[in-house]
Parts: C-alpha cells; sequence; structure tokens
C-alpha cells in the first residue's frame, strides 16, 4: 500500500527483524508487566521488584471493622398522614443488614447524608410504596444511613425494624424534633 | 533527502512512543464495567439512547478496536478510501455483533480478543510490506479488513452477552449498541484521521510509518498476549 511514496522499499530482513522485535517486546512487557500487575503471576520476579504485585490482588470478600457489631429493634406508630425518620450513623465501609416490616402500606425512601454536609447533599438509594423491605447496605461515606417512612394511608399503621450492623448510634426525626437512641454493642470487648 | 538511521533506533523510538500510551491506559480488560454494567443487568424494554450511548462508550474506549482502524487507515490518504475500508469494517462488525446476540452464538470472549489483537499484528504486518516482501503473497486488503470486522463483532457480542439480557426490547436495543458502535467509531477515527493527516504534512511520517506499524504490531502481540493469559490463567467466575 505504501508503495508509491516509499522510495526505498524495506527489506525482507529489515521485516522479519522489526517483527521479531515487535515480538519480543510484547513478550517482555506481557511477562515483566502485564502477568504480575493483571494476574497476580510473577515468573521473572519483576512484579516483586517493581511493586506491581499489588495492582494484581483481587477484592478481598472480608473486610475487618474494629468494633463490636450491634443489633437494633425499634417499632413505630405511624397515624394516617405521620412520617418518620430513623438513620444510623456509620463509618465508611461499615455494612449492615436489616428488615423492616410493616402492617400496612407505606411510602418509603431508603437514603443517607454525608457526615457534616447535611440534607443537601443527601443520596436517596430507594423509594417506593409497601409493607417490608428486607436487605444489605455497604455505607458508601460516612454519615447517617437510614429510611424516610411515611404513611398516606387512613389507617394507623405500626412498623418494625431489625437489623444488626457496624452502627454507632441511631437517630430517629419526628414531629419536627430529633433525638438520640444508644444502641448498645452485642458483647462487651 | 531522507536521513538514514539506523533501524533499532527507529524501531526504538516507534516502541517508546507505543509503550508511553500504553502505560496510560491502566487495564487493559476492556469490558462494559460498574454502574454501566448493573444499568444493563437491569434494564427490562427498548433503552435507545443508553444502549447508543454505550456503544459508543466502548468504541472510544477501546482501543483494540481503534489500533486496528488506525491500521487500516494509516496508508490510506483519500476520505473515499478511509470510507471504503470503515464501511467493510463496520458491516463485517455489524453482522456478527447481530447474529452472535440475536443467535446467542457461544464463543469465548478472551479468544476473541486475542483474535482481535492479531489482527492488529496482521495489519501492521500488511502495512511494512511483509506480504509484499517476506511472504510475497498479499491477501486482498479490502477481505482481509471485513473478515476481520466479523471478529470485532464477535468480541462486541461477547461483551454484551456477558449480561442477562432481557428478551424485552432486545433487538432495538442491539440495534442501538451498534448505532452507537458506529457513531463511537466516527467519532473516534476523525481524530485518528485528523493527527494522521496532520502527521502526514510533515516528512517525518513516512520516515517514522515502518517504526510507528512495528510499535502496532508490538501492541497488537500484547493484547492478544494478554488476553490468551487470561484465557489460560483466569478462574471462570
Amino acid at each position: 500500500m505504501a508503495e508509491e511514496e516509499n522510495a526505498k522499499p524495506p527489506s525482507s530482513k529489515n521485516i522479519l527483524i522489526a517483527s521479531a522485535i515487535a515480538l519480543i517486546v510484547a513478550v517482555m512487557v506481557l511477562f515483566t508487566a502485564i502477568l504480575p500487575a493483571e494476574f497476580g503471576r510473577d515468573p521473572l520476579g519483576t512484579g516483586e521488584l517493581l511493586g506491581l504485585n499489588a495492582l494484581g490482588l483481587d477484592e478481598n470478600p472480608f473486610e475487618e471493622q474494629l468494633e463490636v457489631h450491634r443489633s437494633d429493634y425499634v417499632e413505630f406508630i405511624l397515624e394516617p398522614f405521620q412520617s418518620v425518620e430513623y438513620k444510623y450513623l456509620m463509618d465508611l465501609d461499615a455494612s449492615m443488614i436489616f428488615s423492616w416490616v410493616a402492617d400496612g402500606e407505606l411510602y418509603y425512601d431508603m437514603h443517607a447524608e454525608p457526615a457534616g454536609l447535611g440534607e443537601e447533599y443527601a443520596e436517596s438509594y430507594e423509594q417506593g410504596e409497601g409493607n417490608s423491605r428486607m436487605g444489605s447496605f455497604h455505607a458508601p461515606f460516612a454519615g447517617i444511613h437510614g429510611w424516610f417512612w411515611e404513611n398516606r394511608s387512613l389507617n394507623t399503621v405500626v412498623i418494625e425494624l431489625y437489623s444488626s450492623g457496624f452502627y454507632q448510634t441511631s437517630t430517629v426525626f419526628r414531629d419536627g424534633g430529633d433525638y438520640e437512641r444508644p444502641i448498645i454493642p452485642i458483647t462487651e470487648y | 533527502m531522507l536521513v538514514r538511521r539506523p533501524l533499532f533506533k527507529k524501531l526504538l523510538a516507534g516502541l517508546l512512543f507505543l509503550l508511553g500510551s500504553l502505560v496510560s491506559i491502566s487495564a487493559f480488560g476492556h469490558t462494559i464495567e460498574g454502574s454501566d454494567a448493573s444499568f444493563v443487568e437491569a434494564i427490562d424494554g427498548p433503552a435507545i439512547f443508553p444502549f447508543m450511548y454505550l456503544g459508543a462508550k466502548h468504541m472510544v474506549s477501546g482501543y483494540d478496536h481503534l489500533l486496528f482502524l488506525v491500521g487500516v487507515i494509516f496508508f490510506l490518504y483519500r476520505p473515499k478510501h478511509v470510507i471504503q475500508y470503515v464501511t467493510l469494517f463496520a458491516v463485517g462488525h455489524s453482522i456478527t455483533l447481530l447474529l452472535g446476540v440475536l443467535a446467542d452464538l457461544q464463543v469465548n470472549a478472551y479468544l476473541i480478543d486475542a483474535i482481535i489483537g492479531l489482527s492488529i499484528v496482521y495489519k501492521a504486518f500488511e502495512n511494512i510490506d511483509g506480504f509484499k516482501y517476506v511472504v510475497k503473497f498479499q491477501p486482498n486488503t479490502k477481505i482481509a479488513v471485513f473478515v476481520f470486522g466479523l471478529f470485532h463483532g464477535l468480541g462486541l457480542a461477547t461483551k454484551l452477552q456477558e449480561f442477562d439480557l432481557s428478551d424485552n426490547g432486545l433487538v432495538t436495543n442491539i440495534i442501538s449498541f451498534n448505532i452507537g458502535v458506529e457513531i463511537g467509531q466516527i467519532l473516534a477515527l476523525s481524530f485518528v484521521f485528523i493527527v494522521l493527516s496532520l502527521w502526514r504534512t510533515s516528512r517525518s511520517y513516512l520516515r517514522h510509518s515502518f517504526a510507528t506499524n512495528t510499535a502496532l504490531m508490538a501492541g497488537g502481540f500484547m493484547l492478544a498476549g494478554y488476553q490468551m493469559s487470561a484465557y489460560l490463567l483466569q478462574s471462570p467466575f
């Protein structure tokens, strides 16, 4: 394709040398860098030498926490058109599991506010209407994480929340005020 | 007059250039990831623009497809020829993308991606006149681009097949993805063509074309080696 412009055609020896160099360089990069960094294999010890091995580590499903976890049970009675907000104080990467069940339909909004930034930075994870939700939650940032429930029916609804997790305290926001609920760790440590 | 420099110096310059550009690429594995992935799985029904966006994004960020196209248009000076070859490539990959997903062809993504890497090697070897002077037989360049287009399309199909795609709106979504791929390809190609055209006005273009294509070839070997390693070493889950 290059024949018109290229005055000096490459010799077939040069073409072969170039191709061989391309292959050798690729194999060298593969063995010295790509295998350690991407696959955790270090056949030549270069991954260790260059500090590339750390890149090849798979994400560990185990995540260490420094405190004993806590368990919580809470019940709210919501009269027609009343609402309540209940949130846990959690650090970055803290997890919890939860189930809440109500004896009537509620509007819910699971959301979080980053620590110290307030409502305008709130992030909502799911909203909907229903009698129950079960799930697990992994805090994407430090802050308060929880639910807003609203009874939009004409009947009184009782809601029960069960949860366990690496949270510290919880806060109830209700009727224009808020109060903190301490939750004790499940065992002494 | 062209300055004649020793072969190895030219090669070194080209390879350093390529290595430099590879360093900036953090991950070799080119798949649909993160929030895009969860979006694709959650979708149920036609979603034209999201899939178009994903197709375009896949192409613009897909250095395997892009390196191949750099090789294809490297010696194409006239837009008419660029359009001819790129259309052949697009027709090729559209066929296998659509067929692959719709007929649920099960091909190994790593092996296909390794072949895509080798398609870059092939094109670079062709560009340094390897077929003309070493093999002494030049396969039809248009057919080659079309055939490699078929493989690139299979690669695109495997990326979509990694997900549990809902049958609801599947055809619309694949066609949208395909259109997105073409849009992304036009965007990326315009950029590559402009850069190559600018470079062509300088004398260094032909002088470095041999080294550049050798570097391209090394890049193709690397991608193929990376994908073969993944095929051989990575756990299946």
